[in-house]
């Protein structure tokens, strides 16, 4: 292909391009599944599709010759049928739902799935096709391909970002879409014949046709939402009605108003015997990507907060009259409500600006709301309350954090395994300090798991945050209620608590008929410690030989008229957790649970992934009694398949090549180690980062953006860099290698010191300070790849360039999945360790990569 | 009502493109008319399951192949102590499980599992209804209410054992479609079904016309117990409520308790009174022996 040797530029733009639709097209289908379904099936289905990239390197690496002889034609090709395989299948795809819920259950539903790879792998191969083909032609300047590829996938990224404030998000596809064009167009005016654009311009209209004209002409749904998301269930109540709607990045928004909804969460049964009505009609339903429903508090007249009283989040305004109080996350506005009804003042944290925005712009939810974030008693700090508190010097009487991020109601999609940083240990102790003395702090957390598990994460949690604050003794200081398969309070107040105050708290409880966990002076019996373990763990892990095996139709063991007077096993649980806390020896019981119940740290800030990594075996016969735990097994579930695909797609060159054309290539293994450990090392720094980022950014989503957009820019001006030192590269990677190694290292001990600072600056400069943060290492991280690719094919290794540039990418799908996974068991620092290991094993195998073909005798050392 | 009425309602569901998927996969299968009957007397052999399915297609009509299916479970449930008395296995066995389920869904009727119905909503597995009927105990003449009708299945296996049900669900083609399923099936000689009254309405403000209810089953998720209900229970009363996921639900008992003087409390539980009760693995017969675990 002479032709493309004339100039590169429009060869650049268009890889950059394409790079860019590639990228922008992950993220859509991540959402189209966030929004559609569940998003962890997205990264799923995301990353398993992505090693269509080691698909086609393997395939290109067997049949190299004939992709030389026509790379015109396949570049031609593949230009041609990203865009309408992107439309085709996702339009196909939106057809075959599946359901998580019924994944066990349901036979189906795993043929499903499948197919849903399979329909989203499509335009993968043609992206991959294209990508592949232009880096052989290029090889001996890889480099700088490598660059547009990298830099145009980066502002794929960002430009996707922004794409979600035009279009909804249906019609995110179109970002893509019209990357691919101008990526086509720019290749093809360059390089091939007028007919050429012709016949693309007819063929992007018609995918752009079948996108908008398609679906409603056959009556069929272009982003099918699942029935059993939450705002399914909203939109088929009678009188429901969408009052706001609103696509941005921090989330798809929409309200919905109906009589049907009714939210009180945690209300004593009690309120049903003391109260005369529920105030009809309080309620609007806020949905995040077609989760929730968070429910908006109506402006009520003060005869109808009476029901207030039998609220969870009421019990600090128990002990503290008039107080200055601080509302951590301000969500559908209840917290803030019932502070401004008890408080003298109000100051509440929203970290989610779309939330903000809804609440300040839209007419009807200021008229329903009574313009609640413009009431002159209520400050509002339009950031995480987290960061706020980490830094004000202002102090409160009361600080609440009441069923923050969650929806009221179960979903059915069980836990996403997601940072929850405002529960972090860390986080606690800030607010601890915000208090002002006698100050308290009252957190709120949903009980409706058995075994519990949540709850004693927070307590461990709270515990130690307050010991981490230097309390000697913490017995003073706490107070516990908790109500059965509903919510649980615990109260942290400076200084501790007097013992009139515990009177009236525990007053109220009983008014409440609530369950007490602890009080100062609370006693607990230890007799009952080990049978409560031992349940808990039979609960579980009994097995099947200790079922009934009989078919007795007898006298049933459980009988339903056993005296009721015995503590339930998770109230006893909940008290044994404190009792332990407080006076020792609670690393033991926690060892001895059911469960993992660490505390919750910046460094493994998860509710989730509550199995212990050695049970997963014991409990796989057993999955419909972790439901609520399938996001963690799901990426169990990512890693074996993508570790299955992988290893197969990586052995096609070995079975079909490996005595023939790598006969000649020395250091083998070596140079798939060193691919390797490029692979996982870059993307496991990548996604580990994205987590830490959300630290400062406190949003998943722009963090996601952010990494992708800085890390992928910066490492490809590291690539364009990289062309000036490949005839030193014996000398100078070594040193390339060490740097990242330290960075990486240092940046997993001490990243989250100035990432607490970014938090609280303004967004733009908390957007430029985190590129700053990430230029360096992501810089550095651009050389190895290309210098070892360019090495390659100035060797004449031509189809190990292929071949590595599929390991790399194979084993990309094995480190992003394997990212959560030691996130969760060892903390996000661990990652960045894992990360610095392979780019340190990277060091010596880049040596094998420099190997001369031919060199009979080091091939037969290597391998 | 007649059959064909059924079908015409169906048709109308289809105009809605709401109802489009789950309506175009629901169809009644067409089974026999009932040959006997029914009355309070009705005894179904339980010890034998070849004397069960004769009993039943003499009695009830019903096809043999979902008999045999539902006697296996129905040993299953016995064996895992689901149902808890003879009224319990009683009703177990005289509903037709078949007539509740999806078209496409008839084949894994009497599976252990949830199963989707459409409108985002599921069956229960046989195992979470029995029990929970169980928990509450209901005796002959007790005024039970139930919030999601869903199915209908949860109704149908309490007019079993009580003959005044009442049942709301709040999704009106749902609500519509369980209508027509309990009146075909009227139609068809299942007259136990006659106790069922069903509307259409929101069941956060219960039934008062009809209240106060013995027994109050709540089969939809809520992040609270709606006090209407609590006020609508007698005093001694039960309410059962499965919190979380489906599948992995805990079973929320709530007892409402009334002093001397008056006072009314309310306890909480779980359905085993507070014992930590081992998980049962899914069993499997086999043969007449329950044996091993499987996962589907």
């Amino acid at each position: 292909m002479t032709a493309l040797a004339r100039t590169n530029a429009p060869l650049y733009i268009a890889v950059g391009l394409v790079a860019g639709a590639v990228i922008a097209l992950q993220i859509c289908i991540m959402r189209v599944f966030a929004i559609g379904s569940w998003a962890h099936f997205g990264s799923f289905v995301v990353s398993l599709a992505m090693l269509g990239f080691g698909l086609t390197s393997a395939i290109m690496c067997v049949a190299k010759n004939w992709f030389e002889r026509h790379a015109l034609g396949v570049i031609t090709a593949s230009l041609l049928l990203f865009g309408p395989l992107a439309v085709a299948s996702n339009l196909l795809a939106q057809q075959v739902p599946f359901n998580a819920i019924f994944l066990v259950s349901d036979p189906a539903q795993k043929w499903r799935l499948l197919a849903n790879f399979l329909l989203y792998l499509l335009p993968f191969l043609a992206g991959a096709t294209f990508l592949g083909t232009v880096f052989l032609q290029q090889a001996k300047t890889f480099n700088r391909v490598y660059f547009a590829d990298l830099a145009g996938a980066g502002f794929g990224g960002l430009i996707f970002l922004l794409a979600m404030y035009v279009f909804a998000p249906q019609d995110l596809i179109v970002a893509p879409l019209i990357l691919w064009l101008l990526g086509s167009l720019a290749f093809f005016f360059a390089y091939a014949k007028k007919q050429v654009t012709v016949l693309l311009a007819v063929v992007a209209a018609l995918t752009l046709t079948a996108h908008f004209a398609v679906p409603p002409s056959l009556n069929i749904a272009k982003l099918a939402v699942s029935d059993y998301k939450g705002v399914a269930y909203a939109r088929k109540f009678p009188d429901s009605q969408r009052v706001y709607e609103r696509d941005t990045p921090f989330g798809y928004l929409e309200v919905y108003g109906s009589s049907y909804l009714h939210f009180a969460p945690g209300l004593s049964d009690n309120a049903a015997f003391n109260l005369k009505d529920m105030p009809a009609n309080a309620y609007l339903g806020l949905y995040i990507d077609g989760e929730g429903p968070s429910g908006i508090i109506r402006d009520l007249p003060k005869d109808q907060t009476d029901y207030y009283r039998f609220l969870p989040m009421i019990y600090p305004y128990v002990v503290k009259d008039q107080p200055r109080t601080f509302v951590v996350q301000f969500g559908g506005g209840l917290s803030a409500s019932v502070a401004l009804d008890r408080s003298s003042h109000v100051t509440v944290a929203e970290g989610n600006p779309a939330v903000l925005a809804a609440f300040r712009t839209d007419p009807t939810l200021k008229a329903f709301t009574g313009d609640i974030l413009a009431n002159p008693r209520l400050d509002v700090v339009d950031y995480d309350g987290r960061l706020f508190l980490a830094h004000t010097p202002r102090r409160f009487d009361v600080i609440d954090l009441s069923l923050a991020d969650s929806a009221g109601l179960s979903s059915p999609g069980g836990f996403s395994v997601v940072e929850k940083f405002s529960y972090a240990r860390e986080s606690m102790q800030n607010y601890m300090r915000a208090l002002a003395s006698g100050g308290i702090l009252s957190v709120t957390l949903w009980n409706k798991e058995e075994p519990p598990k949540s709850i004693l994460k927070l307590y461990a949690t709270m515990a130690e945050a307050a010991k981490q604050n230097g309390e000697p003794d913490i017995a003073q200081n706490f107070f516990v209620v908790s109500s059965y398969l509903a919510t649980a309070t615990v109260l942290y107040k400076k200084g501790g608590f007097t013992d009139e105050e515990i009177a009236k708290l525990r007053a109220h409880t009983r008014a409440m008929s609530f369950d007490e966990i602890y009080y100062p002076g609370f006693v607990f019996d230890p007799a009952q410690t080990q049978s409560v373990l031992d349940g808990y763990k039979s609960q579980v892990f009994s097995e099947a030989d200790t079922a009934p095996g009989t078919v007795e139709a007898g006298e049933p063991e459980i009988e339903p008229a056993a005296p009721e007077s015995s503590v339930l096993p998770s109230t006893l649980m909940g008290r044994l957790t404190w009792h332990s806390l407080i006076h020792g020896g609670w690393p033991e019981i926690a060892n001895q649970y059911v469960f993992d119940v660490r505390p919750l740290t910046n460094d493994r800030p998860y509710f989730a992934a509550y199995i212990k990594p050695l049970d997963l075996p014991k409990i796989l016969d057993r999955l419909e009694l972790v439901q609520d735990e399938w996001g963690y097994l799901l990426l169990w579930a990512t890693l074996f398949v993508a570790i299955g695909l992988a290893s197969t797609l990586v052995l096609i060159p070995v079975i079909f090549s490996w005595r023939t054309i790598f006969s000649r290539y020395p250091g083998k293994l070596r140079t798939i180690l060193y691919f390797a450990c490029l692979g996982a090392g870059y993307i496991m720094v990548e996604v580990c980062l994205i987590a830490e980022f959300v630290l400062a950014l406190s949003n998943a989503t722009v963090s996601a953006s952010v990494m992708i957009t800085g890390m992928l820019i910066f490492s490809g001006l590291g690539s364009l860099a990289s062309e000036r030192y490949l005839d030193r590269s014996k000398i100078f990677m070594p040193r390339i290698f060490i740097g990242i190694a330290v960075f990486l290292i240092v940046y997993g001990l001490w990243l989250h010191i100035p990432l607490d600072w970014i938090g609280h600056y303004n967004y733009g400069l908390r957007l430029f300070l985190c590129f700053c943060l990430i230029a360096p290492p992501a810089f550095l991280m651009g050389f190895p790849m290309p210098t070892a690719m360019d090495t390659l094919a100035r060797l004449g290794k031509d189809h190990m360039f292929l071949w590595a540039w599929g390991i790399n990418g194979c084993f990309s799908v094995i480190g992003a999945a394997a990212v959560p996974l030691v996130a969760t068991t060892f903390g996000l620092s661990s990652v960045l360790f894992v990360a610095a290991v392979a780019y340190l094993l990277a060091l010596p195998a880049f040596y094998a990569v420099l190997l001369p073909v031919g060199e009979k005798r080091a091939a037969t050392s290597a391998a | 009502m007649h059959p064909l009425e059924g079908l015409l309602d169906r048709r109308f569901f289809l105009m809605s493109s709401a109802a489009v998927f789950a309506e175009a996969s629901f169809s009644l299968p067409t089974f026999a008319d009932v040959p006997v009957p029914y009355n309070w007397d009705l005894a179904p052999p339980m010890d034998n399951r070849e004397a069960f399915i004769a009993w039943a297609v003499k009695n009830r009509g019903e096809d043999p192949k979902y008999l045999g299916e539902r006697f296996d479970r129905y040993r299953v449930l016995v064996a895992n102590k689901d149902v808890w008395d003879k009224r319990d296995d009683r009703a177990f066995l005289l509903v037709p499980r078949e007539e509740f389920v999806l078209k496409q869904n008839l084949g894994r009727a009497y599976d252990h599992a949830f199963l989707d119905i459409g409108y985002g909503v599921t069956i229960s597995g046989p195992h979470v209804v029995a029990r929970m009927t169980s928990t509450i105990d209901v005796k002959m003449g007790d005024k039970v209410l139930e919030i999601g009708t869903g199915s209908g299945y949860q109704s149908a296996y309490l007019a079993n054992l009580t003959d005044k049900v009442w049942t709301i669900e709040i999704i009106k083609p749902l609500a519509e479609r369980t209508r027509g399923v309990y009146d075909a099936l009227i139609g068809r000689g299942y007259s136990e079904y006659k106790a069922i009254t069903s509307k259409n309405a929101d069941g956060y403000y219960g039934w008062e016309e009809n209240a106060p209810f013995d027994k109050i089953i709540v089969t939809c998720g809520i992040d609270h117990v709606p006090p209407p209900l609590l006020q609508q229970l007698k005093p001694g009363g039960i309410m059962v409520i499965p919190v979380g996921p489906p599948g992995a639900q805990r079973l929320l008992k709530i007892v409402k308790e009334q002093a001397a003087d008056g006072t009314i409390n309310v306890a909480r539980s779980d359905i085993y009174n507070g014992r930590v009760v081992p998980f049962v693995p899914f069993t499997k017969l086999e043969g007449d022996a329950i044996s091993g675990t499987h996962n589907k």
